[in-house]
């Protein structure tokens, strides 16, 4: 009886070092900004914006995984929005574009209020494309959050997005992806 | 002849505003209310996780973009959204939370974004809560 007791101590202790060690190794935010911006000048803004975006970050091994899902993509202007998912992205059949990578020479614990410059190197996929992306994140640390700030730029071309001759001009050939992550230890 | 002329002035005008109306329509349609619209579906929260865990492209092609009504225990409570049985995360319309606690049951109306696969949670915004 006291050895079952015994074992049962034990399993409840492995238990919980388990979890706390899986626990401080991933942050996340699940509700991560992005937005993009293609906009020509005179014509009407092309720009939207994702609130529910995830990124997971790997504190030990500094790797960094993110998911947007292209219907969370929302638009001043409906009619775009339905052509942003139906004529370009083709949200049904590729319904998220994700981003998979590492943060160079990061260190968790020497981030500071003051934002550091840190180098994010991985691959973005979407409409079933992928490219490699290789870019800074301005990051900073308070109050047990990590906040990731950066943009960078892709074209349409880089995903095997065709844009109709008639909007070519009213869309920008460099589209401008800018990202906002506020990550809590898991 | 001047009878003519007034009632060919006022058939190019009714037909300069006719044009411009359905040009209006087809140009600058009215954003989706999804507060307004009824529910697709009618689902709860781990029914609707597993459906999209198991072939997420045939519950995409099912779901995704449609008015659901959704119901589940609340699991977590974040700053923006409400975690339901681990499983369904929802954002509110205009990013205002209901007055809820964790465990308690909630039943909602929303959109389906779609299956986030890092999290294994079904996405769903613009909710709102309907149950008292």
């Amino acid at each position: 009886m006291k050895t079952m007791q015994f074992f049962k101590q034990c399993l409840v202790v492995c238990t919980l070092i388990g979890s706390l060690q899986v626990t401080g190794q991933r942050m996340v935010d699940r509700n991560g900004q992005v937005s993009f911006e293609a906009s020509e000048a005179l014509f009407e803004p092309v720009e939207a914006t994702n609130n529910s975006v995830t990124a997971v970050l790997d504190v030990s091994t500094n790797e960094i995984a993110s998911l947007a899902l292209m219907k969370g993509f929302r638009f001043e202007n409906s009619l775009m929005e339905e052509h942003f998912n139906e004529n370009y992205m083709e949200s049904e059949t590729y319904p998220k574009a994700t981003f998979k990578g590492q943060l160079l020479e990061f260190d968790l614990n020497s981030m500071t209020t003051e934002p550091q410059k840190i180098r994010v190197n991985g691959k973005l996929t979407l409409h079933g494309k992928e490219k490699a992306i290789d870019t800074f994140l301005e990051i900073s640390a308070a109050k047990e959050v990590l906040q990731m700030k950066g943009s960078f730029s892709v074209t349409p071309k880089d995903f095997d997005i065709s844009i109709p001759a008639i909007v070519q001009n009213k869309i920008a050939k460099e589209v401008i992806i800018s990202l906002d992550f506020n990550l809590k230890a898991l | 002849m001047k009878k003519r002329l007034i009632i060919a002035i006022i058939c190019l005008l009714v037909g300069i505003v006719a044009l411009g109306t359905i040009l209006n329509y087809t140009f600058n349609p009215k954003p989706r209310v999804i507060a307004e619209e009824t529910a697709a579906f009618s689902t709860t929260a781990t029914a609707i996780q597993l459906e999209f865990s198991d072939s997420e492209l045939k519950a995409s092609k099912k779901y995704l973009d449609q008015v659901l009504k959704i119901s589940g225990e609340i699991t977590a409570i974040e700053t923006k959204s409400i975690i339901l049985n681990n499983s369904v995360l929802i954002n509110f319309l205009g990013d205002t939370l209901p007055d809820v606690q964790i465990g308690s049951v909630l039943l909602i109306k929303g959109r389906c974004v779609g299956f986030d696969e890092l999290l294994m949670q079904v996405k769903v915004d613009q909710a709102q809560k309907l149950n008292k």
